[in-house]
């Protein structure tokens, strides 16, 4: 029987037969709807991901007539930093970035985020990232977002004035860390806000909330309080893309509008984001090393599918190294780049990638 | 009270995270004649996995698990005390050293590690986060580890995972140790070549690995 | 139209279809907005000299589109 060249979720090359390959398609729908909770793949949607993997080609595509927005977050960051954001390092400005991705690598929207691209320190630097946002919401024609994460972690110790969870959760502090955990929340949650609102004030386009919940449930929650907040005080538009596929309980037992955060797959995080008021959402499924592309992949669109179908906003599922079916690795082989994005447009019917 | 009851109660008292009735249902089921390894098996180990099950499932969460296997070690303590007094060999835990590397400071996944591990019987040692290779070695020597777990989110600092193995060799340490990565960019091919001896996936994967890597 | 106006795919190419007159189709092929780009003057790719760019040709696309921009209502506000 003839094998298909395929990849593994760490990236490195194998072959699978047919038979296998289906049976690895299977098994990932299968788990993502063991843990989410969600129906599985049907028959078709299994036939048409065989068909995505099993293409002779290493580049494919969406059909035409299908294709989707694509976007990119961290976007200066990629050509400017080093490989801390897995970056180039060349040496051209942020807005030079901006600028390269809009007319040379034909994206369809675009956000400037401070070096480190957490909410903390990009706070005292705001001044400077509004008048570069500023500077190309005048020589740009798409939309113009300003992004960060949470990153809820940078207000414990050491970084942050709170005590770190890590630190009491072993010695069964449970009480201490919690309330800690909700000081960093109401903290991160203010910074957020007040340097949201800055790029209000210039007319950028929107916010984009990048690896929310990384910290867990209180940075979850902090993300959707300040998503509020925005909406109702401000004209932006707001996407929260998400850390991960369920939301660790570092506290467990954080609430938003008397739903418990800790332990949402993605389609239950879409509908609180949905209720904060945010316009887009960006699920994350994790890639698991260990598992084939087509296994993964398999398992990030059955997590997706159900998200798109529950929505009542556009999703820009998150297809990058080690999420949304392609393989953790620094340079994602590129094969298994447009399989897993063909896949998240053919099959689970994403709104943009 | 039957056997059966007993490891019911052994596995309801880890899942209620009740370190005190854990430790109490451990010494009423020595005192019927229960063997220490059976109460462990049949009841608290069945009751721990089951926490690490519904962990990775998002239906229990980190403080709980920490508590769980807090109640874990306290059942597995007097289990222990008893072999010891009835002339056996009281069982060691074996150490492990365990942390963050020097230049990271995310340790969310490397607690929840080290809770899996605690609840599966380990001596876990948590170094923390930004731990230099030296006191990963040291820590290491003094309570003649086993296992040394090294963890990295980042694509930058996972290199220093391999600095850590590299001290290792110039001290003449290598093999004295096993040594196991992980981390959000970590990946088996990473733990080749660099030849760490185990790569840990997730939580629930490292203690899977650890036990391979120590015949358990 | 997905930003600022939650609008989910299929209904926001169709209201840009419809405003630009083309089919949805049409938006993803690039003989046919190329031309549409530089007839409608709403900025393409290449630096046509003469042709609208950044905000200028954001400012025809939300009066084509029907729509606010909020960088066009700023420099709006700053017209004397």
């Amino acid at each position: 029987m003839s094998k298909i060249w395929t990849r593994m979720g760490d990236g490195s090359a194998i072959e699978l037969t047919p038979d296998e390959l289906r049976q690895e398609i299977v098994a990932g729908s299968e788990d993502a709807a063991d843990k989410g909770q969600i129906p599985a793949l049907d028959e078709n949607e299994i036939d048409k991901l065989v068909e995505i993997f099993s293409a002779p080609w290493r580049v494919i595509g969406v059909e035409p007539g299908h294709e989707v927005p694509l976007t990119k977050d961290e976007t200066a960051c990629t050509l400017v930093s080093s490989q801390l954001s897995s970056g180039a390092h060349l040496q051209i400005s942020r807005e030079d970035a901006v600028e390269v991705f809009e007319r040379v690598f034909a994206f369809d929207t675009m956000e400037l985020g401070w070096i480190d691209y957490s909410f903390k320190p990009a706070k005292p630097m705001v001044s400077l990232d509004q008048v570069a946002v500023e500077r190309l919401l005048s020589t740009t024609i798409f939309p113009m977002l300003y992004g960060a994460m949470p990153n809820m972690g940078l207000y414990y110790t050491p970084d942050g004035p709170f005590t770190n969870p890590a630190d009491l959760l072993p010695l069964m502090k449970m009480d201490e860390a919690r309330a800690e955990e909700m000081n960093a929340a109401e903290l991160c949650m203010e910074d957020m806000i007040y340097v949201c609102k800055r790029f209000d004030e210039i007319g950028a386009d929107g916010i984009d909330f990048d690896t929310t919940a990384s910290a867990g449930d209180a940075d979850f929650w902090a993300t959707l309080k300040t998503v509020e907040e925005l909406k109702k005080t401000t004209d932006l538009g707001i996407e929260v893309g998400m850390s991960g596929e369920f939301i660790l309980g570092m506290h467990g037992e954080v609430e938003y509008n008397g739903k418990r955060l800790a332990g949402m797959f993605p389609h239950q995080q879409l509908k609180v984001v949905e209720e904060a008021g945010a316009d887009i959402f960006g699920p994350v499924c994790n890639t698991k090393t260990n598992k084939a592309a087509a296994w993964n992949t398999a398992r990030a669109v059955t997590f997706v599918k159900e998200v798109c179908k529950q929505a009542t906003i556009p999703i820009h599922v998150n297809v990058g190294m080690g999420v949304g079916g392609v393989p953790m690795f620094e340079t994602p082989p590129i094969d298994a780049v447009t399989r897993a994005s063909v896949a998240m447009v053919e099959v689970a019917k994403v709104d943009g990638l | 009270m039957g056997n059966e009851e007993f490891y019911k109660e052994a596995g309801d008292a880890i899942k209620a995270c009740d370190k005190e009735k854990a430790a109490d249902v451990a010494k009423r089921a020595l005192a019927a004649g229960i063997a220490p390894d059976e109460i462990l098996k049949k009841g608290f180990i069945v009751g721990i996995t089951e926490m690490g099950d519904l962990f990775e499932r998002g239906q229990v969460f980190l403080p709980e698990l920490v508590l769980a296997s807090d109640a874990m070690s306290a059942a597995a303590a007097v289990c222990s005390a008893a072999v010891a007094e009835a002339g056996g060999d009281e069982e060691v835990e074996e150490a492990i050293v365990l942390g963050t590397v020097q230049g990271d400071v995310h340790d969310i996944g490397k607690t929840i590690v080290v809770a899996f591990l605690r609840a599966n019987g380990y001596n876990v040692h948590d170094l923390g986060r930004d731990v230099s290779a030296d006191k990963f070695i040291a820590k290491a020597e003094e309570v003649d580890a086993k296992v040394i777990g090294m963890s990295a989110l980042l694509t930058t600092t996972m290199r220093e995972q391999k600095r850590i193995l590299e001290a290792l060799e110039k001290q003449g340490l290598k093999g004295k140790y096993k040594t196991i990565v992980g981390g959000g960019a970590s990946t088996q091919n990473w733990a080749d070549q660099i030849g760490a001896d185990a790569y840990g996936e997730d939580a629930n994967d490292s203690v899977k690995k650890i036990n391979a890597l120590l015949g358990r | 139209m997905q930003l600022n106006h939650r609008m989910r795919l299929p209904e926001a190419k169709k209201y840009v279809a419809d405003k630009l007159k083309v089919s949805t189709f049409d938006l993803s092929d690039s003989t046919v907005m190329r031309n549409l780009r530089e007839e409608l003057d709403i900025g393409c790719v290449e630096a046509i000299p003469g042709l609208a760019k950044g905000l200028a040709a954001k400012a025809r696309i939300a009066d084509l589109l029907d729509i606010k921009i909020a960088c066009v209502e700023k420099l709006k506000e700053k017209m004397p």
